[in-house]
């Protein structure tokens, strides 16, 4: 373990090399809690997950930190810490479910509103004449220091100084437009239950491989090759209802159409590949879904949302989207070899229910712990997080198409199988662990950049 | 098969585990019928496979598409040999109320896993839908209900 720097990383990390430590060192993981999870706007949850007052959901923020999200009498979405006031226990305690009048500490009954605020506090006369004063915030379920949603995606923050969620999303936010706006009635609704998957190595794995186009055909061949062979003995006929047959062959893709799918990068360490394109492009098109859409939105708009097509969106650290396939998978760290994956699935509003059960299908297919792709994916991050414990080489290069990418006005770009992933949200972790990020975003807004 | 053969039951999944064991899944497709399917929910008490999320939901297709990709030397998740270890408990029959002839069978299955240097413990509720045939059954539905279903997950390779 070597001295974790404090206020500057360029002996960690290079625009084309990161060190090991990043990925096995404890206390930069520990530094990555406070400043990448406790600066960055964290993804909660979706407001369709809590629809009536007194609907909670929990989660934690960071590898630690308990929140709850739940919705009050107005319907208004509130993400408090799930912390009592008083001695500090977890009020709630169930991953999801309502609860009726007040949210109540079951260690010495304290109850709150919906809002976090103090609604009683058990005999109460023992504190009078102490210099305890109920009203002071800190004895209430305190909000987390910003909460905002977009499109009904609740993300929230422990940093009073984050920009805007809508700021920070950037131009990746069009992909949430794109997800909901393949709703007929322009909505999504979380459905048919979550997928929890361990990972036994660093969380940012995960992020480096969504968009690392030069895996896919070496990892996941076999998978392809399997369903192949086995789909090209099936009649014809049958061959073509299969959806298996749409989703697991094109991840054994070509270097060239990778390629051509293009990636893009944002501020803030956000980034897509696809976009014209991508492995989701070709699937065939629901004759019932597309009815409703074009009720909804007309020919030419249905043919345009349809083609924005991109792969995965990643929403750094803690998000990534598929919009074509309407599922998110949610990243939360544990260690720094340990993290946990969800996978929720999402109903467009509007759309027929076979559309459901294609997202479920593909959750089940590639998502799952049991999957065709997530457990190979998963053990050559296992590999990696094991093989970076040599001091062989200190280093980790991302080399690919450097110097190449092209800078436009909110957004970078670059080919398919480049790194510009890697530049983009290595750039945003050292920002945000050398405390700039914000602050310089502040100042190149102030100089009109 | 007016008699429910309780033996007979319980011998036929001590078979069926004696392949997952192994695991031999060339030998072990062949239990089900054509129209056969494996279901392992990702939830309590789940209502139905194609509206919520699971585990696995495979037909014959995808056991096919498996059972292939389990030995295909370019897997790196298949690189590490696993085996298992079926313990099968309290196994209940009855009589499907229809169609005739169809027995629901109910186990409790306890599974040792040793896989990536690692052994593990899986506990589910198995039931069985079983179809007679002339000296022995076929699966029609097999469903794996974890009593940690809705518990993170590690990679598993392999049917239980």
């Amino acid at each position: 373990m070597q001295r974790v720097p404090d206020r500057n990383f360029d002996a960690l990390v290079t625009p084309t090399k990161l060190h090991r430590s990043l990925y096995t060192d404890p206390n930069i993981f520990e530094l990555e809690m406070q400043r990448i999870w406790g600066q960055a706007w964290i993804f909660i949850g979706h407001d369709s997950q809590i629809p009536n007052p007194g609907d909670y959901f929990t989660t934690n923020i960071n590898h630690n930190i308990p929140v709850v999200m739940i919705r009050d009498k107005d319907h208004r979405v509130h993400v408090l810490h799930n912390r009592c006031g008083h001695k500090g226990a977890k009020v709630v305690e169930a991953r999801s479910g309502n609860v009726r009048g007040a949210l109540r500490c079951s260690y010495h009954g304290w109850s709150y509103r919906f809002d976090g605020s103090v609604l009683k506090i058990p005999n109460e006369t023992g504190y009078d004449g102490t210099g305890f004063d109920g009203a002071d915030p800190c004895y209430s379920m305190q909000p987390l220091a910003q909460v905002q949603s977009y499109r009904g995606f609740v993300f929230a923050t422990l940093s009073p100084d984050a920009p805007h969620l809508e700021t920070w999303m950037g131009g990746a936010r069009e992909c949430f437009d794109n997800l909901c706006d393949r709703a007929p009635e322009g909505e999504v609704e979380v459905a048919g239950g979550v997928l929890r998957y361990e990972h036994a190595c660093n969380w940012k794995f995960i992020l480096e491989n969504l968009n690392d186009t030069m895996h896919p055909m070496v990892v996941h061949e076999s998978i392809v090759k399997a369903a192949e062979q086995y789909i090209a003995t099936l009649p014809a006929d049958a061959a073509k209802q299969r959806r298996e047959a749409e989703i697991i062959p094109p991840f054994g893709a070509s270097y060239e159409n990778f390629e051509n799918s293009g990636i893009t990068g944002f501020d803030f360490g956000h980034h897509y590949d696809g976009g014209k394109t991508s492995i989701h492009a070709d699937y065939s098109v629901d004759p019932d879904y597309h009815a409703a859409m074009v009720a909804a939105y007309g020919e030419a708009r249905t043919r345009e949302i349809y083609a924005f097509n991109t792969h995965n969106v990643c929403f750094y650290p803690s998000l990534t989207i598929k919009c074509a396939i309407q599922n998110i998978r949610v990243i939360r760290p544990i260690s720094v070899d340990r993290f946990i994956v969800e996978t929720w699935s999402f109903r467009l509003k509007g759309a027929p229910e076979g559309m459901l059960q294609r997202t479920l299908l593909y959750s089940r297919l590639i998502n799952s712990s049991m999957g065709m792709v997530g457990p190979d994916d998963l053990e050559v991050y296992r590999r990696t997080q094991e093989g970076l414990a040599s001091p062989s080489n200190e280093w980790v290069e991302f080399h690919r198409q450097y110097g190449r990418d092209k800078t436009l006005t909110d957004r970078v770009i670059g080919g398919g199988t480049s790194d510009l992933d890697m530049r983009t949200q290595y750039k945003a972790w050292k920002g945000y662990m050398e405390g700039t990020l914000f602050s310089q975003h502040r100042t190149s807004l102030h100089n009109g950049e | 098969m007016s008699v429910i053969d309780r033996e007979k039951i319980s011998d036929f999944l001590y078979e069926e585990a004696r392949l997952l064991d192994q695991p031999d899944l060339d030998a072990w497709m062949t239990l089900f019928t054509e129209d056969g399917t494996y279901w392992m929910p990702a939830k309590e008490n789940q209502p139905d496979p194609l509206n919520h999320i699971s585990h696995i939901y495979d037909d014959r297709v995808m056991m096919e598409i498996r059972r292939r990709n389990f030995i295909h030397p370019r897997s790196p998740s298949k690189d590490w040999p696993i085996r298992c270890s079926h313990i099968i408990g309290n196994v209940q029959a009855k009589a499907a109320s229809e169609p005739e002839g169809v027995i629901v069978v109910t186990s409790n299955q306890h599974v040792v896993v040793w896989y990536r240097e690692e052994q593990r413990v899986y506990a589910y509720r198995g039931t069985h839908v079983l179809i007679p045939t002339q000296n022995n059954f076929k699966i029609r539905e097999k469903r794996v209900d974890l009593i940690n279903a809705e518990a993170p997950q590690r990679s598993l390779t392999i049917y239980l």
